[in-house]
């Protein structure tokens, strides 16, 4: 080692050491962990996977009072895939030539809301802390849940009645 | 402390911790203090220890992203055709066991003696080894069994990976689970009164040498009649015992032996 | 500011004599590859700590994807390497950091040897140095398994019969290591347990052991 330059201007040298260990400390460090950390936050990074569309049924089952459709959809969660697909439900009704297939998940706290449950009439009622919605889904004022119910998104093929991904509602 | 209570060095605490209280600040002593050859640990050692660690990381890191880590076949228990084969550490110690004298009757020597009085010598080195003089020159006995224990166990490990590359080169082509073709051609009795199912099994199913089921798929007789005349991998030449034509049925029959489904590439 | 915090941290922990202890001791030149340069023999130690280092934190990301499960433990393996981004990469540092860090291991346990480190007063050290090398071997065994491949399967069962022909306790050895009669569901929870939780557990108290006996008695003095 040369020896120490006494009475340079600027940086000493043990300041001079202790930034380059620093940086090499940070060299190391990052050359470790970033591949591990990219690896570690992938999921937040996915993009949801596309859901296909789920033939119920034929729209003709389907009548102005909302009915309760019990129908399975694939999904991989990772290396798993349920054999047959995850169970799903939907409240499904039609006014008209106007479709409307609701998930039953309550907006508030995830519970599942049923129609004209608990002796109510004309709503979906939530039995957790009695949300309602009216008929369109929409939260009744006053009641716990902050926003309508989430919708499926809807095909008519041939006839028959296909569900797809499921939509948030402003 | 009570007892020994000095006026000169009164000692304050931190509150009623028992952390003392100091009067002057910690001022990192310059590496220049230090006399002779010695250096500090921080700052000069360990940059030069760090710099060293950058260049092993970058070589590990091109390492790793040049050579995909293997991974093979989800593990099949019924899987006859596959080469067990350890991580390369401990290629030598297989390879130990597949002497004469360190298998069958004697296996304890290859699994139990010799491994114990080598770990346990060098697990007891210091205290075989007491005399003061470090270099390796002036100590040439230790120096000697070392290298010898280094040579054997580099030997034995090449041996290990040598043989089980020839073993790989031979092996199956044909595959395990395929049906045997023409059970009742005169040509697999030949084949059983051969030599050929001593290492081939008496089901084409592959002992110690590979499975025979579906080696149709891979060559055609004029080449079976060569690999029987040649050998091939750990195969021996001239295996094939019998008449030129009882070698021209064998071989014809052994080419028959196909899966009837597309070749694949073999890992 | 950071100067200021850290006073008034070290007022009331006194932490200070801890790390001018590590950072004021003096380390002799021979040991110091720009001094010469044949003295980077002298690296092999520090840099088995480094790779240990990498394989800690390697393995504790791919157990965030990992199953120890005989259904599931391939499958995890392969969706997280084939996959997740970098996972290639993750995986990769974690197998092809067990084998450099055996050769590092390797090359600084004759380091020692070649340089008559292990001599008095430095005996027992030596003795921890090589429980560690079991250690690591052992972190090879248990870990080559896991993947749950056919590679991984085969060469346990040829390990366990190995360990197996032992005489006298070579039939407990393979029964305790195996959780049942064959290798299977059991032996995969089992080597996963062992290699995540006691062995690297052993390790760290083997090197801290290992560390601390390197402080009380310095570095060996040149030949």
């Amino acid at each position: 080692m040369s020896e120490n330059k006494q009475a340079k201007p600027g940086m000493s040298r043990r300041k001079f050491l202790t930034y380059t260990i620093a940086s090499t400390a940070g060299f190391l460090g990052s050359g470790m962990l970033f591949p591990m950390v990219r690896f570690a936050i992938d999921p937040l990074l996915q993009k949801g996977s596309d859901t296909k569309f789920v033939d119920i049924g034929t729209v003709s089952e389907f009548g102005s009072k909302p009915k309760a459709v019990e129908f399975r959809i694939q999904r991989k969660d990772g290396w798993y895939q349920e054999k047959g697909g995850e169970k799903a439900t939907a409240w499904v009704l039609k006014e008209g030539s106007e479709i409307l297939a609701l998930s039953p998940i309550c907006k508030h706290l995830g519970c599942t809301v049923k129609w004209e449950g608990g002796g109510r009439t004309n709503v979906f009622y939530c039995p957790c802390h009695g949300g309602e919605y009216t008929k369109d889904g929409v939260n009744v004022p006053g009641t716990p849940p902050p926003k309508p119910l989430d919708v499926y998104a809807t095909k008519i093929e041939g006839g028959r009645l296909l569900l797809g991904a499921v939509k948030e509602r402003g | 402390m009570a007892h020994h209570h000095d006026n000169d060095k009164e000692i304050n605490y931190v509150g009623d911790s028992r952390v003392i209280e100091k009067k002057e600040k910690m001022v990192p002593k310059d590496y220049s203090e230090f006399p002779g050859k010695t250096e500090a640990f921080f700052p000069n050692f360990l940059l030069k220890e760090w710099m060293v660690a950058v260049v092993v990381l970058v070589g590990f890191m091109a390492l790793v992203m040049t050579e995909e880590p293997p991974i093979g076949e989800q593990a099949d228990p019924t899987n006859t055709g596959f080469l067990p084969v350890p991580d390369w550490y401990f290629l030598f110690l297989y390879e130990l066991l597949k002497f004469k004298w360190a298998s069958g009757p004697f296996v304890v020597i290859g699994t139990a003696i010799v491994p114990m009085l080598a770990f346990g010598a060098l697990f007891l080195v210091p205290w075989l080894d007491t005399g003061k003089e470090r270099r390796p020159m002036k100590r040439p006995i230790t120096t000697g069994i070392m290298f010898l224990a280094l040579i054997g166990t580099v030997a034995l490990t090449w041996v290990a990976w040598d043989e089980h590359e020839k073993q790989l080169a031979s092996l199956p082509k044909g595959e395990a689970e395929a049906k045997i073709v023409d059970q009742r051609d005169p040509a697999y009795d030949i084949y059983k009164n051969n030599a050929c199912v001593n290492c081939h099994g008496q089901n084409l199913e592959g002992l110690q040498g590979p499975p025979l089921r579906g080696v149709g798929d891979y060559y055609k007789p004029k080449e079976i009649m060569k690999i029987m005349d040649e050998g091939k991998g750990n195969m021996p030449a001239g295996m094939f015992q019998g008449t030129a034509l009882e070698k021209k049925q064998l071989a014809d029959w052994l080419s028959k032996q196909k899966t009837g489904r597309k070749i694949t590439e073999e890992q | 500011m950071l100067k200021n915090a850290y006073e008034w941290l070290d007022k009331r922990l006194d932490i200070t004599p801890m790390w001018r202890d590590i950072a004021d001791h003096e380390v002799p030149e021979h040991v110091n590859p720009a001094h010469h340069f044949s003295a980077f023999i002298y690296c092999f130690g520090g840099l088995t700590f480094f790779i240990v280092v990498i394989q800690i934190l390697s393995g504790m990301f791919l157990a965030l994807y990992y199953v120890p499960d005989i259904q599931n433990a391939w499958k995890s393996v392969d969706y997280l390497q084939n996959e997740i981004a970098f996972g290639q990469i993750v995986r990769g540092m974690h197998h092809w950091g067990a084998s450099v860090s055996i050769v590092m291991l390797f090359l600084h346990t004759l380091r020692v040897f070649f340089t008559g480190s292990y001599k008095h007063p430095r005996e027992f050290n030596w003795v921890i140095g090589m429980s560690i090398f079991f250690v690591m071997l052992g972190l090879g065994f248990t870990g080559y398994l896991l993947p749950w491949d056919n590679k991984a399967y085969f060469a346990t069962k040829v390990g366990i019969q190995i360990a197996a022909s032992v005489p006298y306790v070579g039939g407990a050895i393979a029964t305790f290591l195996q959780g049942g009669e064959i290798v299977g569901a059991q032996t995969l929870a089992r080597f996963f347990a062992l290699h995540v939780f006691f062995l690297p557990a052993v390790l760290l108290g083997l090197l801290g052991a290992h560390f601390v006996l390197i402080r009380r008695q310095g570095i060996s003095g040149p030949l």
